[in-house]
């Protein structure tokens, strides 16, 4: 037989061979980077605004194939702002710093502190209790429950909370995963589903509502100018404009669910008296968990009232604050259960919105993307399907933090450039990036259900795209019925 | 007490049927305790975008609180069940937890070694490393095995730690010593040694044979020439495997030569047996960029389980 080569042996080669395999995307993201900076700028994009798409082109290959640890990715777009683009390196320094990147660290601190507290088995002693035994009442339970709470803090922590508590209920079920595969797949979608459409509801719900809402005060808010004030968007305004959206989409989550994976049992029982015995035990409630309810409320309230005026990121910085004075977390827990990179990660990428916003590169891609786009869409509701579509491919692909991050400028100088209202662009943008139903890696509520080990990747396929459909219809609905209503 | 070396087979187990059909030969390989077992299941180390920047270990602590078992743990101690079912361990082993701490991850490296009167081993092994493919091939280098046995599970049943067929090929291409991947391993139907016309090929048929009878499975010998002009080189080098094998006091059961395209008749005939066997004479390092061989053909395209042996 022929075709068999000897190995080529010196370990030289071999480390070079090693090094180009586990770094291939590198090396492609280097190329095409290099590709893109020796190409003649395009017309109508200045040489400043050419390097920055040179650095975002190279940093979303680098985001989507992950070939370097993320965090040196944050590194390479702070430094490559210096090198290639010139910038006083105090000043980069300052655009990583705002109140969105604050909201991220405090939210990312009350995550953890709220975790910590075990105050998932009074919820899901509070979800037995009210839904009975039937599995479709549990699974809207955990739905509702994971809704409500994702709805005003991060659905990473209502995941982490709710994951043991329908890991219980399916264990309780049977040991064996291959008779419980339908029931397991219904209530950890409830738990992801649930949490990523509520993710929009308000602005303490994810960071990309507090990027969004940083771009739209950073970009078109003129402190001398009173008509611009509409761009200051609070928690209330937020609110009335989203939450009805994620209520909407609430019982169609359900619907789809139980229509694509028919749970194997119709009662869960067994199960759930097993579970409220094993609740009970527990005791009642301490001291700590109603501290830690009475504070959480409170950083809401101060979300409410005084998100306006000190900002989101302040008052996310304050709570996780005072669960630390009161004792109630350590800085330990919070420095290990925290991935700062990820801090880092969403700053470089503000930083780099804003760049491409400054230099013209953000306005240039979105003139580029009208080009692309047949005549009718280029105006009111087909042409905020086009921004929704658009947001859920990238979504789908990235953390949605990120991806409004870097599709944030890019829309909102689309709505500039078509007339369209930033505002409503903004919001579309930033309730679509939730979209990211069809990857495991779209939303962290799905990649933590997923490690449960009960999920197949298919399984997002699966059930995604009819989410993905179901939401972009509702969320039209709304931009072209019920905002306009509310004088958006 | 003091024991030889005993044959050391790696089992990478990852949940999927073909993992635990891999896992059944090696018992047969291992028949009699003539070989320590290692379980292994491999985490790799999460990046944090993926969970907010929240670090996952919350939510795996979370469920550890709640006495639930990782997904790793879950498939481990499916594999020792099986083991006790076959009769290959017993309950009374004694049993060893080891934890190491890894930098970056709460939950570190965690073992529980069973080990019978006789110094029989068995380790569960699971493992955090940067990525599956990194873990499985410094597993291989610490462990010094004798063979490594990934099962390659079907895009249907990827899911939680299973392991990515691109995984697979990856360290099937970079391991030191042999790899079965399993797919769905019937154990009856012997093994299809495939020759070519190197030296190597020749040592690795005699390492498969000594395989082959640590499971009593026969061993058949084949070859293909691409022409009627390399027919008998081909025919030569099946007589020069089959007196290498006999001279090491092991028997062929049967060897047959054709002629064709290597890779074509290689999956047609192969199919009909458990594995099919062939020399890694491949290409490395950047050559492979350009160029592919038989062998890595063959694994690609296979049906069946496939052994690359070195």
């Amino acid at each position: 037989m022929r075709g068999n080569i000897r190995q080529s042996g010196t370990p030289v080669l071999r480390g070079i061979a090693f090094f180009l395999r586990e770094k291939k995307w590198l090396i492609f993201a280097i190329l095409i980077g290099t590709v893109f900076y020796l190409a003649p700028t395009p017309e109508g994009l200045s040489r400043e605004g050419h390097l920055v798409l040179v650095i975002s082109v190279v940093a979303v290959v680098l985001f989507v194939t992950e070939p370097i640890p993320l965090p040196a990715v944050a590194f390479m777009i702070i430094v490559s702002q210096v090198l290639l683009l010139g910038r006083n390196s105090s000043d980069v320094a300052q655009s990583l710093m705002s109140d969105s990147v604050l909201f991220i660290i405090g939210s990312l601190m009350l995550a953890v502190a709220v975790v910590k507290q075990k105050l998932d088995k009074r919820l899901a002693y509070m979800i037995v209790r009210v839904s009975g035994t039937k599995t479709r009442n549990i699974a809207v339970g955990i739905a509702v429950v994971s809704g409500l709470l994702a709805s005003v803090i991060g659905e990473h922590t209502v995941a982490a909370m709710m994951l043991p508590v329908a890991l219980t209920l399916i264990t309780l079920t049977s040991d064996d995963p291959k008779k419980v595969r339908n029931l397991a797949a219904v209530l950890l979608f409830s738990i992801a589903y649930g949490s990523s459409i509520a993710g929009i509801g308000t602005p303490s719900g994810g960071a990309r509502n507090a990027i969004m809402v940083g771009y739209w005060k950073e970009f078109f808010y003129d402190p001398n100018d009173p008509n611009t004030a509409k761009f200051l968007v609070d928690y209330v305004k937020w609110v009335i404009v989203s939450y009805p959206v994620f209520l909407a989409q609430l019982p169609f989550v359900i619907i789809i669910l139980f229509s694509t994976f028919k749970p194997e049992y119709k009662h869960l029982t067994r199960a759930v008296v097993k579970l409220r015995s094993q609740i009970e035990i527990e005791g009642p409630m301490q001291p700590s968990h109603f501290l830690t309810i009475g504070l959480f409320f409170i950083t809401l309230l101060g979300w409410i009232f005084f998100s306006g005026t000190i900002g989101l990121g302040m008052i996310a910085l304050m709570g996780g604050t005072a669960f630390m004075i009161f004792g109630l977390v350590r800085w330990e827990d919070l420095n290990s259960g925290v991935n700062w990179g990820v801090v880092w990660l969403y700053a470089a990428a503000i930083s780099l919105g804003i760049e491409m916003k400054d230099t013209g590169a953000a306005m240039w891609l979105a003139d580029s993307f009208l080009k692309v786009l047949p005549e009718f869409m280029e105006t009111g509701t087909p042409l905020l399907a086009a921004i929704s579509i658009l947001t859920t491919l990238v979504t789908n692909t990235m953390s949605n933090g990120a991806a409004v991050a870097v599709l944030g400028p890019i829309t909102l100088n689309l709505a500039h450039s078509t007339g369209a209202s930033e505002l409503v662009v903004g919001f579309v943008t930033a309730i679509s990036s939730a979209f990211a139903y069809l990857t495991v890696i779209g939303t962290p509520a799905c990649t933590i259900v997923y490690a449960s080990g009960y999920l197949k990747t298919t399984d997002f396929l699966k059930v995604g795209y009819k989410m993905v459909i179901m939401s972009t219809i509702i969320l039209l609905i709304f931009a072209a019925l019920y905002w306009p209503m509310i004088g958006l | 007490m003091s024991r030889e070396k005993q044959f050391q087979i790696l089992v990478c187990i990852d949940g999927s049927e073909s993992s635990y059909s891999g896992l059944r030969y090696a018992v047969r390989m291992g028949a009699d305790h003539t070989a320590d077992l290692t379980l292994l299941f491999v985490r790799p180390l999460d990046q944090g975008l993926g969970s907010g920047g929240l670090q996952m270990d919350i939510a795996r602590e979370n469920m550890l609180n709640w006495g639930h078992e990782l997904p790793g743990m879950r498939a481990l101690k499916r594999g020792r069940d099986m083991l006790v079912e076959m009769g290959f361990m017993e309950d009374s082993w004694k049993e060893q937890v080891v934890h190491t701490d890894v930098r970056g991850d709460k939950l570190g490296d965690n073992s529980i070694i069973y080990t019978n009167e006789d110094g029989a081993k068995i380790t569960l092994e699971m493992m955090v490393s940067p990525s599956v493919e990194r873990g499985i091939l410094d597993e291989i280098e610490i462990g010094e095995y004798d063979i490594t046995i990934i099962g390659m599970c079907s895009e249907e049943e990827m899911g939680t730690g299973k392991i990515k067929p691109s995984t697979t090929m990856a360290v099937v291409s970079q391991s030191p010593t042999p790899v079965l991947v399993a797919r769905e391993l019937e154990q009856e139907h012997g093994h299809f040694m495939c020759v070519d016309f190197s030296d190597k090929a020749i040592d690795a048929a005699v390492k498969d044979a000594k395989i082959a009878a640590r499971c009593h499975c026969p061993v058949y010998l084949y070859s293909v020439a691409e022409n009627e002009e390399e027919l008998p080189i081909a025919q030569g080098i099946i007589a020069k495997a089959k007196a290498a094998i006999e001279d090491s006091g092991l028997q062929v059961a049967g060897d047959s030569v054709e002629i064709g395209h290597p890779v074509e008749k290689i999956l047609e005939q192969g199919r009909k047996y458990s594995l099919i066997v062939m020399a890694d004479t491949s290409v490395k390092g950047l050559r492979r960029f350009f160029q592919t061989s038989v062998a890595y053909e063959v694994l690609e395209r296979a049906e069946n389980s496939v052994m690359i042996v070195r």
